[in-house]
């Protein structure tokens, strides 16, 4: 039995007993704690990167996060949600360093902001928390890297927000997107699942994601294969490597700000792959927060993917799609621009298959 | 040839010698004499070019055959490999020797003896026969000037009486001028045409051999009782030697 | 010392086995090297179609491979063999000339600050979201500034001696080290920040024929001067006062080797990040061989150290799916190799 299983159990059960607990301002956190506030949380810190993004979606607001990581406001100005909450791109991201011991805090720099809560990594060792623990702050800790912890967080956050009712709602939203597209990628024949490779660094040297990442399984949920499934973690590897996969298809992280895929396509090696030329390498997209690692918005990724995998098998709508997710999570609409960013249409705008996601494309 | 002019050494701020002055030619051998600690390695490291002078000017050839005291057992070459060494200078940066560098190596360890060392590693020597070795390498360095610090001081007698031969060898030849430092006055008296006694810090006299090592000179220069003998041996020509009365020797 | 002395007492022995019979050992153990690695990788290629798409470059052949087989041959695998082997010749080289001018068998091309220079720079490039040449630039440039504060340091009253050096050179290195670590405080947890850290472990993943043009000239060049230079670092290695007795500019000649060792160790990093040991372990085994003559040990060390390298990226790159950095494989190998050395080193002394 993994731990993300009993987590991921423990963290939906929490939820679904929350609202029935006569002191509704303690809940459990992913590393199996109670956490207890004494009042609503009205300031809020949060530490690991993508938690800062799915704390403004839960809460519908950026009013009530204080401090955040360096890294996380780098995405919220790089992405579309600077620009729907633009209070966001004023909260203090000095509480932690951005480098090798990035996600330890500064104590002192924290207890100015006089955080009610501070979400930090719960699986990265206890030097990380120890501090915070030892200056007297509350500490929520979350985990990370697979679907039913992703939906620990999302859990974590809107409990935190004291909106429980906000993490079904968006919980409910990825169940029914999963079942929606297993129901179609069921029927996908053995001989026809695509061979993917995701690269999550192609800048500088080559690094693919391997077996139980978070990629893995939505490559997998999409009818794909990971073709380098044969490794652990995301380690380097070398255009070999690749070369002997051959995949049918390239994903690009959205983390590499200068990567787009005519890194692929100028590489003597990696543009004979048949992905390349197929041309079918594609750049991860950047909405509210990065497609590809778990959040908030990782229902849309699922269906992008899909999408660009099986043309003919799934059709998703997914300029509409963004919109009423974006409705959803944020309260607000995208214009044609903001869709056009999100989906990086001037990077993907030549790949194969990627004209059906242009604006004259959707209803 | 070789020699100093109104030359003084200094170490920080205190001199080590002051005013000395000779001119030594080819064909001549001076020895340097001096108490421990009285500067007799600075001299011959000034004479070699490797202590700058404080005061007055160094004569000498570019290059200089030197032979240090301290030569370790720690060169790990073959013996020919070290004379040839000699040779550096005049090959320039980015030269090795060629046959006529060997050709000179070997012609120097015949001069001094000991051709038959060539083969062999320079660190598996006696202190006597390394040395030696390093004559040859001084000598095959072409310099007219050779400056020894004190070449016997770790030799037994019979590799003293080997080196004090091999030096009078080359004086012999008259090619050399040659200046070697010692503790024993029995070897500048054996060899020496001049010797250079270094009294004091500002102190020295300079003359030939013979004169200069009086039993006076000798009892200041050590400050202990020497005397002077001329010893006669069987079948030989008498020789002139030191005897130091050392201490509780009595019979 | 002591180490460097006990080498030569197997000279008069070794001198039984014809040079040219040595000298030809040591270059088959290279060629054999050089193919091995080129025939094996995970792309999988038989080693007689690798060899028939090398020949096909210089004789016309009927090609019987795909266009990927002979990208992967000519355009992955050849460029990064050659790169390792050149990078461990130079190394290798380094190392020995080094061991001889400091007259110290400990002494690593990483002694004189330059490896820390140079992967400070390199690391500041990525973290500038740079790759490609202005990487190696940068690797190069900051490599070539931490030799010049070496040598501005160390030098006093006009001199620099062994020991100054050495001891700049570590304050140097730590310095630079220290700045890698504030970049990689710096850096960015998602991208740069394990490039960086992989950087640094070294690697020959991304050898092309452009890399090996870049680091080529830097690495033959410093190779090549000491090589010219083989006599004058014998004279060197007798010590300071001995070499400058003999007439030698002893300061400036000590700089020429470190300029030498400079250019091989900056362009090998740039290219393949630091990669650690070889430039101190496969001189002792060279010396081993054929003593610490530098007309024979630098031509040794350069094939040994190139076949060693050639055989740790060659496991590397194929052992797994996933690239292993070198400096791990160099370390795992070059630590008891060097164990085992310094015992036998230490055992033959104790016996004369």
């Amino acid at each position: 039995m993994s731990c993300a299983g009993i987590i991921g159990g423990a963290a939906l059960i929490v939820a679904s007993c929350a609202p029935l607990r006569a002191q509704a301002d303690c809940f459990g956190d992913l590393a199996g704690r109670e956490v207890c506030l004494p009042r609503p949380a009205q300031r809020v810190v949060t530490i690991p990167m993508p938690s800062a993004s799915t704390f403004i979606a839960v809460d519908g607001s950026a009013q009530r996060l204080v401090g955040m990581h360096p890294s996380s406001k780098r995405a919220i100005d790089e992405g579309l949600l600077g620009r729907m909450f633009p209070q966001a791109r004023a909260i203090d991201a000095s509480v932690a360093g951005v480098g090798a011991d990035g996600f330890m805090p500064n104590v002192e720099t924290l207890a100015l902001l006089d955080p009610d809560v501070v979400v930090q990594w719960g699986d990265r060792g206890d030097d990380i928390v120890g501090p915070l623990r030892n200056a007297g702050l509350r500490t929520a800790l979350l985990r990370y890297g697979t679907e039913p912890l992703a939906r620990g967080n999302l859990t974590l956050m809107a409990d935190i927000a004291g909106k429980p009712e906000r993490a079904k709602e968006l919980i409910a939203w990825r169940a029914a997107t999963i079942a929606d597209i297993e129901k179609t990628a069921r029927d996908i024949p053995e001989a026809r699942r695509l061979r993917v490779v995701y690269l999550q660094r192609a800048a500088t040297g080559l690094a693919a994601a391997g077996a139980n990442s978070y990629y893995d399984f939505y490559i997998r949920l999409v009818g794909g294969r990971n073709a380098a499934d044969g490794l652990a973690g995301a380690p380097s590897i070398n255009a070999e490597q690749i070369a002997q996969w051959d995949p049918d298809v390239i994903l690009l992280n959205g983390f590499e700000e200068r990567l787009t895929p005519a890194r692929i396509y100028d590489d003597e090696i990696l543009s004979a792959t048949r992905a390349a030329r197929e041309r079918r390498v594609y750049k991860m997209p950047i909405g509210g927060y990065r497609w590809d690692p778990p959040s908030q918005e990782s229902p849309l990724t699922w269906m992008w993917l899909a999408d660009l995998l099986y043309p003919e098998a799934f059709h998703y709508d997914l300029r509409a799609e963004i919109a009423r997710a974006y409705r959803l999570l944020y309260g607000q609409t995208p214009s044609q621009a903001d869709l056009d960013e999100a989906l990086r249409m001037p990077i993907n705008g030549e790949a194969r298959f990627y004209d059906r996601f242009a604006a004259s494309a959707s209803k | 040839m070789i020699g100093l002019e109104k030359a003084g050494a200094q170490r920080g701020r205190r001199w080590i010698f002051t005013d000395i002055s000779f001119m030594l030619e080819a064909g001549r051998i001076l020895s340097v004499l001096g108490p421990n600690g009285r500067g007799k390695t600075t001299l011959i490291k000034a004479l070699a070019g490797l202590v700058p002078l404080a005061a007055g000017r160094r004569i000498a050839p570019s290059v200089i055959g030197y032979v240090s005291q301290s030569v370790g057992a720690d060169i790990p070459y073959r013996v020919l490999d070290v004379v040839v060494m000699g040779r550096a200078r005049g090959l320039g940066l980015f030269g090795a020797p060629g046959a006529a560098d060997n050709r000179a190596a070997l012609d120097a360890l015949e001069l001094v003896g000991a051709r038959d060392f060539a083969e062999r590693p320079f660190d598996r020597l006696s202190g006597g026969e390394r040395q030696i070795v390093l004559l040859a390498r001084a000598l095959a360095t072409g310099s007219p000037a050779l400056v020894l610090d004190e070449p016997a001081s770790a030799l037994d007698l019979a590799n003293q009486n080997r080196l004090l031969t091999v030096l009078s060898e080359v004086k012999r030849q008259g090619r050399h001028a040659i200046l070697f430092s010692t503790h024993l006055p029995q070897h500048a008296l054996s060899v020496s045409d001049d010797s250079l006694l270094m009294l004091g810090p500002s102190e020295h006299s300079i003359g030939p051999t013979r004169a200069i090592l009086s039993e006076g000179n000798l009892t200041r220069l050590y400050g202990l009782p020497v005397r002077r003998v001329t010893l006669e041996d069987e079948g030989r020509a008498p020789i002139e030697t030191v005897v130091p009365l050392f201490a509780g020797a009595a019979p | 010392m002591s180490l460097l002395a006990t080498a030569s007492g197997d000279t008069p022995q070794k001198r039984a086995l014809p040079r040219w019979a040595g000298a030809l050992a040591v270059l088959a153990l290279l060629l054999v090297a050089a193919l091995t690695a080129l025939c094996i990788g995970r792309f999988q290629i038989a080693p007689q179609r690798a060899i028939a798409i090398l020949l096909s470059r210089v004789a016309p052949m009927t090609a019987d491979w795909s266009a990927m087989d002979e990208r992967i041959i000519l355009l992955v695998r050849a460029p990064r063999v050659l790169l390792a082997a050149l990078c461990g010749a130079g190394l290798a080289v380094s190392g020995a000339a080094l061991q001889g001018v400091f007259r110290n068998p400990l002494v690593a091309p990483q002694i004189l600050g330059v490896s820390p220079g140079a992967a400070f720079g390199g690391a500041l490039a990525i973290s500038l979201g740079f790759s490609g040449f202005a990487l190696i630039g940068a690797a190069f440039a900051a490599g070539a500034v931490a030799l010049a504060l070496v040598g501005a340091l160390a030098r006093v009253e006009g001199r620099s001696d062994t020991v100054m050096l050495v001891l700049t050179g570590v304050v140097i290195g730590a310095l630079f080290a220290a700045l890698v670590s504030l970049l990689q405080f710096l850096a960015d947890p998602n991208s740069s920040l394990p490039a960086i850290v992989f950087w640094l472990m070294g690697s020959f993943s991304a050898a092309t024929w452009a890399r090996l043009g870049i680091a080529a000239p830097g690495v033959l060049a410093g190779v090549a001067m000491l090589w010219f230079m083989r006599f004058r670092i014998n004279v060197l290695s007798l010590g300071e006062e001995e070499a400058r007795a003999l007439g030698l500019p002893v300061e400036r000649d000590r700089w020429l080797v470190f300029a030498a060792v400079a250019l091989i160790e900056g362009a090998a990093v740039a290219v393949a990040g630091v990669v650690g040991w070889v430039g101190l372990v496969v001189p002792h085994a060279a010396r081993l061989l054929v003593g610490c003559d530098q007309r024979a040990l630098l031509p040794v060390s350069a094939a040994l150290g190139a076949s060693y390298l050639l055989l740790v990226d060659s496991l590397a790159r194929s052992a797994t799916a996933a690239e292993i950095p070198l400096g791990v494989i160099t370390a795992l190998i070059g630590a008891p190799v060097f164990a085992a050395l310094l015992r036998q080193m230490r055992r033959k002394e104790l016996a004369r």
